[in-house]
């Protein structure tokens, strides 16, 4: 291999920008490889002159609207800028913002309690033990009564302490 | 930045955070005043870019008004001229992809006929890197700008945050979202096609399979700009 296609990428870098090795090696080869000396010589006079010709590029454009123009495009910018975070201030826009910009997590956490919550009720409904069938409601004369009908006896949950018949 | 500093730098950076810290509190004229003083560079950075003057304009437009939104953030850590070269740079590179096609971009392996390519020491020698000597060759600078014009963008790009902007191999491949390795080929290529490009306005034609004799070959070269 042609040891001028591993140095020529290389000419041109800072110091640091190479490895230790790689810098070594290229300041031998430097010395010993008229070719690689004049790429280096080319590589600084094209990034001494490129500035300089855009620079002069720049120079040949009138620029005597440039700034008004640059100001007039701020009022546009802001509004955009306005736009795109809202143009309210109450305090609960960054609540709603922040729905709006997470609408999946939004709905995935209304969504996986809720359905938590109807595995457990039909869970428990399935379930051994007292179930809904087991819950009666007693009314009588002097008012009514929901009662649970357990192993140990029928349970008052609300109404009076005794349920009508026992 | 590599631009030639008609201003002692310092002096130019005090200016600056001087006229900063009055637009952060709604000067509008202090404002004026910091895009008059580097427009240009700004310009000139998008259009080594971008190639297009309109939208060299457009972008270097577009870099100051993002910085006015943004002037409460800049705490001053690089100078003004740095902060908004680097937006601007950074929109004429968003602004390249945008418009680039679905063309399948060359590749930048080195081969042995890009080194011949290049044309060792034609620059150095035809040109010679005097800048105030140049500076005055208007013609040489259309040439140069041509040139740039020529090469995928890809290469201008990063001939241009090189040699202008002053980056950096590790700033390039984050500025450019490319390995190290990629830089360094990827400018190779870039300076290799410069070169060629040239070549044909320096008006030499190398040897580069005579290197023991080329360099006192282009010692005695002709500039055209002699004649």
């Amino acid at each position: 291999m042609n040891p001028c296609l591993r140095f020529a990428p290389m000419i041109g870098a800072r110091p640091g920008e190479l490895p230790d090795e790689d810098a070594r090696a290229l300041a031998e080869h430097l010395a010993a490889c008229s070719a690689c000396r004049a790429r280096a010589a080319d590589g600084d006079t094209l990034a001494a002159l490129l500035s300089q010709a855009l620079l002069a590029e720049a120079n040949a454009r009138d620029f005597s609207t440039f700034s008004d123009e640059v100001l007039a495009r701020i009022p546009a910018y802001r509004d955009a800028a306005a736009g795109r975070r809202g143009t309210s201030a109450r305090p609960t826009d960054g609540f709603w913002a922040w729905i709006r910009h997470h609408r999946f997590a939004t709905a995935m956490g209304t969504l996986v309690p809720a359905l938590a919550a109807v595995a457990i009720v039909i869970y428990v409904g399935r379930g051994e033990g007292p179930g809904p069938d087991d819950v009666l409601v007693q009314v009588t004369a002097e008012g009514s009564a929901t009662v649970l009908d357990t192993s140990d006896g029928p349970v008052v949950l609300f109404g009076e302490d005794e349920p009508a018949g026992t | 930045m590599n631009f030639p500093a008609r201003t002692p730098v310092r002096m130019m950076e005090a200016d600056d955070l001087a006229l900063v810290s009055r637009a952060k509190s709604g000067d509008a004229e202090a404002f004026r005043a910091l895009v008059v003083r580097s427009q240009r560079r700004v310009y000139a950075v998008a259009l080594g870019i971008v190639k297009d003057r309109d939208l060299a304009w457009d972008v270097s437009q577009e870099a100051f008004v993002r910085v006015h939104a943004h002037l409460a953030d800049f705490k001053g850590e690089s100078s003004f001229s740095t902060w908004v070269l680097r937006i601007a740079s950074h929109l004429a590179i968003d602004a390249l992809r945008k418009e680039r096609t679905s063309s399948k971009e060359d590749v930048d392996e080195l081969r042995d006929p890009d080194l011949a390519a290049a044309g060792e020491g034609i620059l150095a020698t035809g040109l010679g890197n005097d800048p105030q000597q140049n500076l005055l060759r208007r013609e040489l600078a259309t040439h140069m700008t041509q040139a740039l014009a020529q090469l995928p963008e890809k290469h201008r790009a990063i001939l241009v945050l090189r040699e202008v902007e002053g980056l950096s191999y590790e700033e390039l491949a984050e500025r450019l979202e490319i390995p190290k390795g990629t830089v360094m080929s990827r400018l190779f290529h870039a300076r290799t096609k410069m070169q060629a490009l040239l070549r044909k306005y320096v008006g030499v034609r190398p040897a580069p399979d005579d290197e023991a004799s080329a360099p006192a070959e282009r010692a005695g070269t002709r500039r055209r700009g002699d004649s």
